[in-house]
């Protein structure tokens, strides 16, 4: 019990450290805690009806129940004492390991500083006093409304079979499939930050209640099922896990959730470590990205300038006497509306209640020269893209203007799938103006609107002189001198990069690592709790005929529950958390789904051989106890 | 015709630390035949659940053999032992050993369904047994919702569902009131009547008196046995209580 505390607390730890990250951790350490509450009161609910004898002995040496919930209250006082200081001081430690250790195995360019902080402790602490303080109060009327006759028994008595409840167990279906259709119908990231958590919440409540009457039912089911029910094996398995289903209910939901979370927190922080570097060309496309904002008290400047800096660059590039191998160049102007009746109208920026579309025009000879295309628009024609493509209308009208559509593919930026985003390739520049004229008669006082400029190139020339290019570049165009334009270069970027994500992948293997480590716990701890249960069970079964083949037998019918349940759920339960996570990882900027489905399938094929390896462990354990 | 033989069984117990030995059994000799309803009485400590648990292979004797139906019993391999304790051995202990986790049913079907028997012979097995031993309106219960003289009717009828060649009953009678144990033992008695042999160890003169014959045991042999003859169940009753007088005053006066 104490064990398990300490690798409870120490996730804790990490949790709370982390929380200065995005609410994704918050979620954690609300999900750490529930968890630590559940499985202390579930490992104290065991250790208690083991120790009835003990107390309804007490009870007869003539102990009044003031007595005897004295000496339980000093007793919960000590080892809720020394395992809360002993937790904090091992978690301290061995957080510091791990992140050493993992430190060292990811070879990060900053290591990653574990930090402990008194809030994190107190919190830690709190948490703790308040869960030993209810299993205090459990304990005492366990006590206090029994007789000694009955605590003494109190071992002997089984627990009635359980009823499978018919509402539980519809609610778990409904909770299972509200969580599951937020993930599914998650319209965009931002969306999918908010709602993540609930989802998360719904998904965990539904697991423990289906398991509790779902299981339930399955077992009865089988029971009913007199040929599959009177075959040795199953025969004593179905029995025996019908025979105390709660308990063995909540551990397997345990181990589920547990699963679930391993391979989500693993396989989304590989995939964002392996797609890096994917998201750095999504993120910036060319080596040298300079982008140029438009001057609001003078919009057409822009039309001049954007051929000046990419002469301008150009000159810079052969001065350092390298080759431009690519370049990209284009004008956009960027403003927010909605879709209504074939209309596009126009919102001043993203406050309001219905989340606005993203616009993004593009003059078609930029367009053209970007992609290599050879498109030609008459006046009141425009490529249309959209990344919902829910809208399928012909025609769409801007301001005073009025498009033909013609559909095309997204040849702009990863980006446009994070909202809900249009891009429209209108004839020339002036329809840009145009559109911005309009929008400002709607809205005098905005100063957003203005053409921008996005100027992408790849050189070719040795290591040094592309560093001089980057240092001059940086100069030129960063900050300083002119503030309307901006300057990144990729080298630059993926540095940061690596650092932030490598630190993702980092928490998520350390994640990864605690969930796999409450998992063993947990198995082991049922292991060995139901061993000794069992053990008079199949010693009276030896006396009538049972050898230990089937013993084996017995125990390996098991697999099926322990094993595979828990791992296909949380399989269910993965698969389904994929639209939203997907939806998560574009906000990383990752977008290539093969990468994330393979990682997943391989996070779930290694959790699911090295949760094989705790259950042989751990049924070997129990197969000797039971012998 | 003589269904087991016991010939000079001897056990001796050591104490895993020390040389220090314990005779249980000295040599222990005598056979029941087939049909037969014997009772085996002693004191405690005299050696009678150390014979029944080699009669019922769950220990070894020291040396010295068990025949059943002519087969020696310590020449059956480990593997078949189980199966052989299942299919011709039926038990029926003092704490009934009945399973919490089974119905009445699954309880009396578990050496069937550990023999894998076809699931339309235990239908056909369950119910004349039950029947006879009044308990079939109980079957879908749970252990711990019947009393103890049902669930000691439960367990007999476990042991007879596999139509063994002996039944073993340790102390049957032990952990039930006089009124259930009278009418286990009429039930024990109807059914050696059909022709089931049963061996007993019991402490109670009345459980003995329902017996053809019993045997005394003393310090790890057989002492003294009595047969029923024609007599009544009081006028045996009688008998075995003085020769229990007599075995104890003497076992005084040899002191």
């Amino acid at each position: 019990m104490f064990f398990l505390m300490v690798s409870l607390l120490t996730n804790k730890f990490v949790q709370e450290r982390s929380a200065t990250l995005p609410t994704l951790f918050m979620i954690g350490v609300v999900v750490i805690g529930l968890f630590s509450v559940i499985f202390i009161l579930y490992t104290n609910s065991f250790l208690i009806k083991r120790r009835k004898k003990e107390i309804g002995l007490y009870g007869i040496l003539g102990l009044e129940k003031k007595h005897i919930a004295k000496i339980l209250f000093f007793e919960s006082l000590f080892s809720s004492l020394l395992s809360i200081v002993a937790g904090l001081l091992t978690g301290l430690l061995f957080g510091r390991l791990a992140f050493m250790l993992l430190n060292f195995m990811l070879r990060m360019p900053d290591d990653i500083e574990y930090s402990t902080s008194l809030v994190s402790a107190g919190a830690t602490i709190a948490l703790f006093t308040l869960i030993f303080g209810l299993t205090y109060l459990y304990n005492v009327s366990q006590f206090t409304f029994a007789n000694p006759i009955k605590l003494l028994k109190g071992k002997q008595e089984g627990e009635k079979e359980p009823k499978g409840s018919l509402i539980l167990f519809i609610l778990s279906l409904i909770l299972l499939g509200w969580g599951y259709g937020i993930s599914i119908t998650i319209p965009d990231p931002l969306a999918a930050i908010e709602k993540f958590f609930l989802a998360v919440l719904l998904v965990i409540i539904g697991t423990y209640l289906l398991f509790i009457s779902g299981s339930i039912f399955i077992l009865k089911a089988l029971k009913n099922n007199k040929r599959i029910y009177y075959r040795p094996g199953a025969f004593i398995s179905i029995s025996g896990m019908l025979y105390r289903m709660k308990q063995n209910a909540v551990g397997l939901a345990n181990i589920c959730i547990l699963a679930s979370m391993v391979i989500i927190a693993v396989s989304t922080t590989i995939t964002i470590n392996l797609g890096s570097a994917e998201t750095l060309e999504n993120q910036y496309p060319y080596e040298h990205n300079v982008r140029l904002f438009g001057d609001m008290d003078n919009v057409e400047e822009m039309n001049t300038r954007f051929f000046e800096v990419q002469d301008e660059v150009i000159a810079l590039t052969e001065e350092n006497g390298l080759d431009v191998a690519e370049m990209e160049s284009y004008r956009s102007e960027s403003f927010f509306g909605n879709l209504v009746d074939g209309r596009f109208v126009f919102k001043q920026n993203l406050l309001g209640d219905d989340s606005p579309i993203l616009m993004m025009a593009i003059p078609l000879e930029d367009f053209n020269g970007m992609t290599g295309d050879n498109y030609t628009l008459e006046e009141d024609e425009a490529l249309f893209y959209h990344s919902t493509k829910t809208y399928t209308e012909g025609e769409l009208a801007i301001g005073n203007k009025n498009y033909k559509l013609t559909e095309i593919e997204n040849e702009f930026s990863a980006d446009m799938e994070f909202t809900e985003s249009i891009a429209l390739v209108v004839p020339d520049v002036s329809h840009l103006l145009d559109i911005r004229d309009d929008f400002m008669k709607e809205f005098t006082e905005s100063n957003h609107i203005t053409i921008d400029a996005e100027i992408g190139l790849d050189v070719e020339g040795t290591e040094e002189q592309k560093e001089q290019l980057v240092n001059r570049l940086n100069s030129e165009y960063n900050g300083g001198s002119d503030s309307f334009s901006l300057y990144q270069s990729r080298e630059n970027q993926r540095e940061e990069w690596y650092s932030i994500n490598g630190g993702f992948l980092f928490l998520g293997i350390f994640l990864g690592l605690l969930f796999t480590i409450g998992t063993l716990l947990i198995t082991y701890f049922k292991q060995v709790s139901e061993g000794f249960d069992d053990r008079e069970k199949f010693q009276i079964m030896q006396k009538v005929g049972l050898d230990e083949d089937m013993i084996k037998e017995s125990t390996r019918s098991q697999i099926v529950w322990m094993f595979l349940l828990p791992i296909v759920i949380a399989t269910i339960h993965v698969s389904f958390a994929y639209p939203i996570v997907r939806k998560l990882l574009l906000i990383f900027g990752v977008t290539n789904d093969m990468t994330w489905l393979m990682t997943f399938i391989a996070v779930v094929i290694a959790f699911a051989a090295i949760y094989w390896m705790i259950y042989r462990v751990t049924s070997k354990v129990y197969y000797s106890i039971v012998k | 015709m003589t269904l087991l033989e016991i010939k000079n069984l001897k056990k001796i117990y050591t104490a895993r630390f020390s040389n220090q030995q314990t005779e249980a059994l000295a040599a222990v000799n005598f056979s029941v035949e087939e049909g037969e309803l014997v009772s085996i009485m002693g004191e405690s400590g005299s050696g009678k659940t150390t014979l029944l648990n080699i009669i019922s292979t769950l220990d070894d004797a020291t040396s010295g053999e068990v025949y059943l139906d002519g087969n020696p019993l310590s020449k059956i391999k480990n593997k078949e032992i189980s199966a052989f304790r299942r299919n011709t051995l039926g038990f029926v202990f003092q704490d009934f050993n009945l399973l919490d986790n089974f119905t009445i049913k699954d309880n009396i079907l578990l050496p069937l369904v550990l023999s894998k028997t076809p699931l339309a012979e235990m239908e056909s097995r369950l119910m004349p047994i039950v029947r006879n031993l009044g308990i079939e309106s109980h079957i879908d219960k749970f252990p711990y919702e019947v009393s103890g003289g049902q669930k000691q009717r439960v367990a007999v009828a476990r042991a007879l569902i596999t139509q063994p060649k002996i039944i073993l009953a340790d102390e049957p009678t032990g952990a039930l009131d006089s009124k259930a144990s009278q009418n286990l033992m009429e039930i024990l008695g109807g059914i050696n009547e059909s022709g089931q042999t049963i061996l007993m160890v019991t402490h109670s003169t009345r459980a003995a008196s329902f017996s053809k014959r019993v045997l005394f045991i003393r310090d790890g042999a057989v002492y003294h046995e009595i047969y029923r003859g024609d007599q009544s169940a009081d006028e045996f009753m009688d008998r075995i209580s003085d020769s229990l007088k007599v075995l104890s005053s003497r076992g005084e006066r040899d002191e």
